[in-house]
């Protein structure tokens, strides 16, 4: 089944490469079956995933290469499941928002699908080894989209992109390996490798795990390494952004929610340490993404100061936090996807991401400035919406845990507040800009695909339930490790 | 007749609520667009009256019976709510005080739509008229009729909700809706008391019912003093006696009806009707008698003094109102709830009559406003005292008026100089607008502008932040990290260069062999 998944963006990708390059609407049409496919798919498994049970479900594996003990295993869990199903609903709104494509319509869609598979196999893999190449594997169609459909920079925006990456990576392997020699069963199996790594002393599990949190961190980005990051999303053509921060950087925190299940030890010693920089980098991407003019960089920042809500939840190491941590992985990828969307249709239109030069886009989008405010209000974590749930449960783990400090939390919220509600000040005062009078609303296609997400915020705010209960059984079990 | 004697005191609930009802149904005419031209005006009239007329109707039906059969006590219709062990019924009291002064009120206020009927017709606010009188007639039968103090106040506020309302009915004219303001605002003063005293039933005795509240034997002297002072604080200002008597003069820009129904008949009863209800309570404390017939005296003098001097039929009748609650409140003072009982009714018929009748006098009149007396006109002091109306208002207005508005001045440039600044909120919304609407070209370098104490703290770290951030960054090419690397470059080069040479090559070779040998 998991096989199918990963197998179907290819299929497509395969097919999208024989067409003929001269049709562009038939090659869309094709990507958006083919992703569309993927996401039936996916959110079909639904009704086959057991929420209830903790462990790992739709398990498969074959032997890849028995020398080293690696092999091609798929299966999904509590933390898995609902970032499958973000990741192949993004892809859809990603290839729905990428009309603004115009060059080389062919390699574009067929280096989107690879993208998708490579990273609904960092979620699905339950082999160290198999992770490391699905890894690895979306760097490459990443590296293309940038510095082929990107903007003036480009080239040095993907250079940076995956020199950060593979400099991460390279740390990852390492622990990797450390891992892979300190298993007495010889093999990359997730659960196997787990078992090895509890036996490990203290001082071997923090070094090992500090490897891991290099590699994993760059993709979240954590506060010192997030150099990729502002030229990288501004850089790249408007729609890549949506995958890059609503999936991707998700990517990143995934991994450091496996590892901290592996490396127990080193996480308990680390705990202070993590939440300081989930902290900083809240902070930090919060003060920046207020001193940003640049719409996309703004939202960038604050992307960045979003993850480090993640990190901090992640870090408190008890139930309400960790929940918090997934509930804000979800609530990001639908709040920065529909805002790098809304984002990038604007900066079609109108050429341009200074805050300045818009005023009462309200009167001539009345569409773009509802989603919009929708989006930035969700962003802020209003009650109602999907942000708030996540931001409440970091806030009462966080409080369990260090009391008085996540008064931080409620900082960086003030200070996305601030830009927020700036943004939202720009789009509905002053008076109508001449030139910006004719600006056409959103489209059909983009209203779907913005409305689908917004939906999605909104739903998750209001019952929170149907994520809460995904994820419930797998999040307790895995608190249950830190007691 | 027995059953009969048994249901009819349970549909007591009906007689305030028919006059409820007239209003929701006005409401309903005016919110729904019914309410233009002069075919509009029957159907608003007529609900007001009939419900006024069968509320009348019923309360003559239960007043029948009670001069038969005996009146029915306290009746309870239900329970309003329970909090706790507080527990409030909707419970309503049929003596022979409530049904007939309610009758009273039924028939002064049924009699007076019908004659405002014409009175109104083609006014403006013909429809918000009649919505009033009717707020007012269902508050005035509750207070009347309500078995609790609870329900009481409820009706007590309903009363001067709609007084406010018909005092500011010509709402384009300043003047009125100042006035409505002034009127309200006393009454609130009032309502304090209402509420300290309904607290305080709740807190001593558990119940606010009357009958318990009024035969509560155990409380002592000081305590049923201050329960009962609440109370009569209340019926001081709705009765307009001494300290508070200047409401009323203002209260006169209403219509001339509902003058003749709020101060001439009805509400301006209220607070009379209140101490007679407290009766067995005030018995309990008697500084609180003393103190009632005082000042009951100095507004009877006052209402006195300043009715000579007045020139327009309207002032001239308010102020003769006065004296006449002034007299009934010194008549409770004494003791003579039965006495004041008696005065009350007969001086509400015939107020509401003249009040009523007050537009003709103009034309009945044959001379000019009789001047005033002679000796008053040789009391020079006395006279200006009673034309100034003895400076009541102004001493209001020096005691808490002009320090309550100097104070929220003080309150109101604390938050525009220091809070505002701190928090950085913008000095007003108009400010901010003006700025939004013409310094929008002016203003477009300053985007990441942080306002007050906060934003420049934010405005100043985003500053060092980003300082730090393009450091940390590739992002320029002479930043210090790319010069660093730069360097090291160029160096690497020239080692790589001298290594490439034949002489270093050979000297490495031998230090190779040497650190070997």
């Amino acid at each position: 089944m998991l096989r199918a998944l990963f197998l179907l963006p290819i299929v497509g990708a395969v097919i999208i490469a024989l067409l003929p390059g001269s049709n562009p609407r038939l090659i869309r049409f094709a990507a958006l079956l083919a992703s569309g496919a993927a996401m039936g798919l996916a959110w079909g498994l639904l009704g086959v995933f057991d929420p209830a049970l903790a462990g790992v479900q739709l398990f498969e594996t074959h032997v890849w290469n028995p020398r080293l003990g690696s092999a091609f295993s798929l299966g999904v869990d509590g933390f898995s499941f609902p970032m499958v199903l973000l990741g192949t609903l993004l892809t859809v709104v990603t290839i729905l928002a990428s009309n603004c494509i115009t060059k080389r319509v062919k390699g574009y869609y067929a280096l989107i699908l690879l993208l998708e598979s490579g990273m609904l196999g960092v979620f699905m893999a339950r082999d160290w080894s198999l992770f490391y190449v699905f890894w690895e594997l979306t760097l490459i169609p990443l590296f293309f989209l940038i510095d082929r459909w990107g903007s003036e920079n480009k080239h040095r925006a993907a250079l940076n992109f995956v020199l950060y990456t593979m400099g991460g990576s390279v740390f990852m392997l390492v622990a990797l390996l450390l891992l892979y020699d300190a298993n007495p069963g010889h093999s990359f199996d997730v659960a196997s490798i787990a078992q090895g790594a509890r036996s490990l002393s203290q001082e071997a599990q923090i070094l090992i795990f500090l490897g891991l949190l290099i590699g994993f961190g760059v993709k979240v980005p954590i506060f010192p390494l997030h150099g990729w990051l502002p030229l990288a999303y501004v850089e790249a053509p408007s729609p890549i952004p949506i995958l890059l921060s609503g999936i991707l950087a998700k990517m990143g925190s995934y991994g450091l929610i496996r590892a901290a299940e592996m490396l127990p030890l080193a996480v308990q010693a680390l705990q202070g340490w993590l939440a300081a920089l989930g902290m900083i980098s809240m902070i930090y991407g919060g003060v920046l993404a207020w001193h940003q003019r640049d719409l996309k960089k703004m939202v960038a920042y604050s992307s960045m100061s979003h993850m480090g809500v993640v990190l901090l939840g992640i870090a408190t190491l008890n139930e309400a936090g960790l929940t918090g941590a997934v509930m804000q992985m979800v609530a990001h990828g639908l709040v920065a996807g529909s805002l790098f969307l809304l984002i990038g249709l604007l900066y079609e239109r109108t050429n341009t991401r200074d805050i300045a030069e818009f005023s009462s886009l309200v009167q001539v989008m009345p569409r773009f400035a509802f989603f919009t405010v929708l989006a930035l209000v969700a962003a802020v974590g209003f009650p109602g919406t999907a942000g708030f749930i996540a931001e409440v449960h970091v806030l009462i783990g966080g409080f369990a845990r260090w009391s008085g400090w996540v008064i931080i939390l409620s900082m960086s919220v003030l200070i996305s507040a601030a830009y927020a509600f700036r943004t939202v000040g720009r789009l509905f005062t002053g008076p109508v800009r001449e030139e910006m009078r004719l600006i056409p609303d959103l489209g059909r296609a983009e209203f779907a695909a913005v409305s689908v997400l917004a939906s999605g915020i909104l739903l998750v705010g209001i019952f929170p339930t149907t994520v809460l209960g995904l994820i419930s059984a797998s999040v307790r079990q895995l608190s249950k490790v830190f007691g | 007749m027995n059953g009969l004697l048994e249901l009819a005191p349970q549909l007591a609930w009906l007689i305030p609520l028919l006059p409820l009802l007239a209003a929701a149904g006005i409401a309903l005419r005016i919110l729904s667009g019914h309410d233009k031209g002069d075919g509009a005006e029957p159907p608003s009239a007529r609900i007001a009256i009939y419900c006024a007329g069968a509320a009348l109707l019923l309360l003559l039906g239960l007043d029948v019976l009670a001069l038969g059969w005996g009146v029915p006590g306290q009746v309870r219709s239900g329970i309003w709510f329970t909090s706790g062990a507080i527990v409030l019924p909707i419970s309503f009291t049929l003596d022979a005080l409530s049904l007939s002064i309610a009758t009273l009120v039924a028939f002064i206020a049924t009699l007076t739509l019908i004659f405002s009927r014409n009175y109104l017709h083609r006014e403006l606010g013909f429809h918000r008229f009649f919505f009033g009188m009717s707020l007012f007639t269902a508050g005035m039968l509750l207070i009347v009729l309500a078995g609790n103090v609870a329900l009481t106040f409820v009706g007590w506020e309903l009363a001067g909700v709609s007084s406010w309302m018909l005092i500011g009915y010509a709402y384009e004219r300043p003047t009125a809706t100042s006035n409505a303001l002034r009127a309200i605002v006393t009454n609130r003063i009032g309502d304090a008391g209402f509420i300290l005293g309904i607290s305080l039933a709740f807190i001593w005795l558990g119940t606010v019912e009357w009958p318990a509240l009024l035969h509560a034997n155990r409380l002592g002297t000081l305590s049923a003093g201050l329960l009962a002072l609440g109370f009569v604080v209340a019926a001081l200002a709705k009765s307009a006696q001494v300290p508070f008597s200047p409401w009323i003069a203002r209260a006169l820009e209403g219509p001339t009806p509902s003058s003749a129904i709020f101060y001439g008949a009805l509400m301006v009863h209220a607070g009379v009707f209140l101490l007679i209800r407290m009766e067995p309570l005030l018995r309990q404390a008697p500084a609180l008698m003393s103190l009632i017939a005082v000042l009951g005296l100095l507004t009877a003098l006052y209402g006195y003094f300043s009715g000579l001097t007045q020139t327009d039929v309207k002032s001239a009748l308010m102020f003769a109102t006065t004296t006449q609650v002034g007299l009934m409140f010194i008549a409770c003072g004494l003791g003579w709830f039965t006495l004041a009982a008696w005065h009350l009714g007969l001086h509400a018929s015939w107020r509401a009559y003249q009040f009523l009748a007050s537009p003709s006098y103009m034309h009945l009149m044959g001379g000019p406003t009789r001047a005033a007396p002679a000796w008053l006109h040789n009391k020079q002091r006395l006279y200006t005292a009673a034309l100034q109306r003895f400076w009541l208002e102004q001493l209001s207005d020096w005691l808490l008026v002009r320090p309550t508005q100097q104070l929220s001045r003080d309150i109101r440039n604390l938050d525009d100089n220091v809070v505002s600044r701190l928090v950085g909120l913008p000095d007003s919304a108009v400010v901010s607008a003006f700025m939004v609407a013409s310094g929008e070209e002016k203003n477009q370098d300053k985007v990441v502008r942080g306002s007050g104490l906060a934003g420049a703290f934010l405005e100043w770290l985003a500053l060092k932040l980003h300082r730090f951030e393009s450091r940390l960054l590739f992002q320029d090419g002479d930043s210090r990290l790319g010069r660093i690397l730069a360097r090291i470059g160029s160096y690497l080069v020239a080692v790589e260069g001298l290594l490439s040479q034949p002489r270093y090559l050979l000297l490495i070779i031998m230090a190779t062999l040497v650190v070997i040998l």
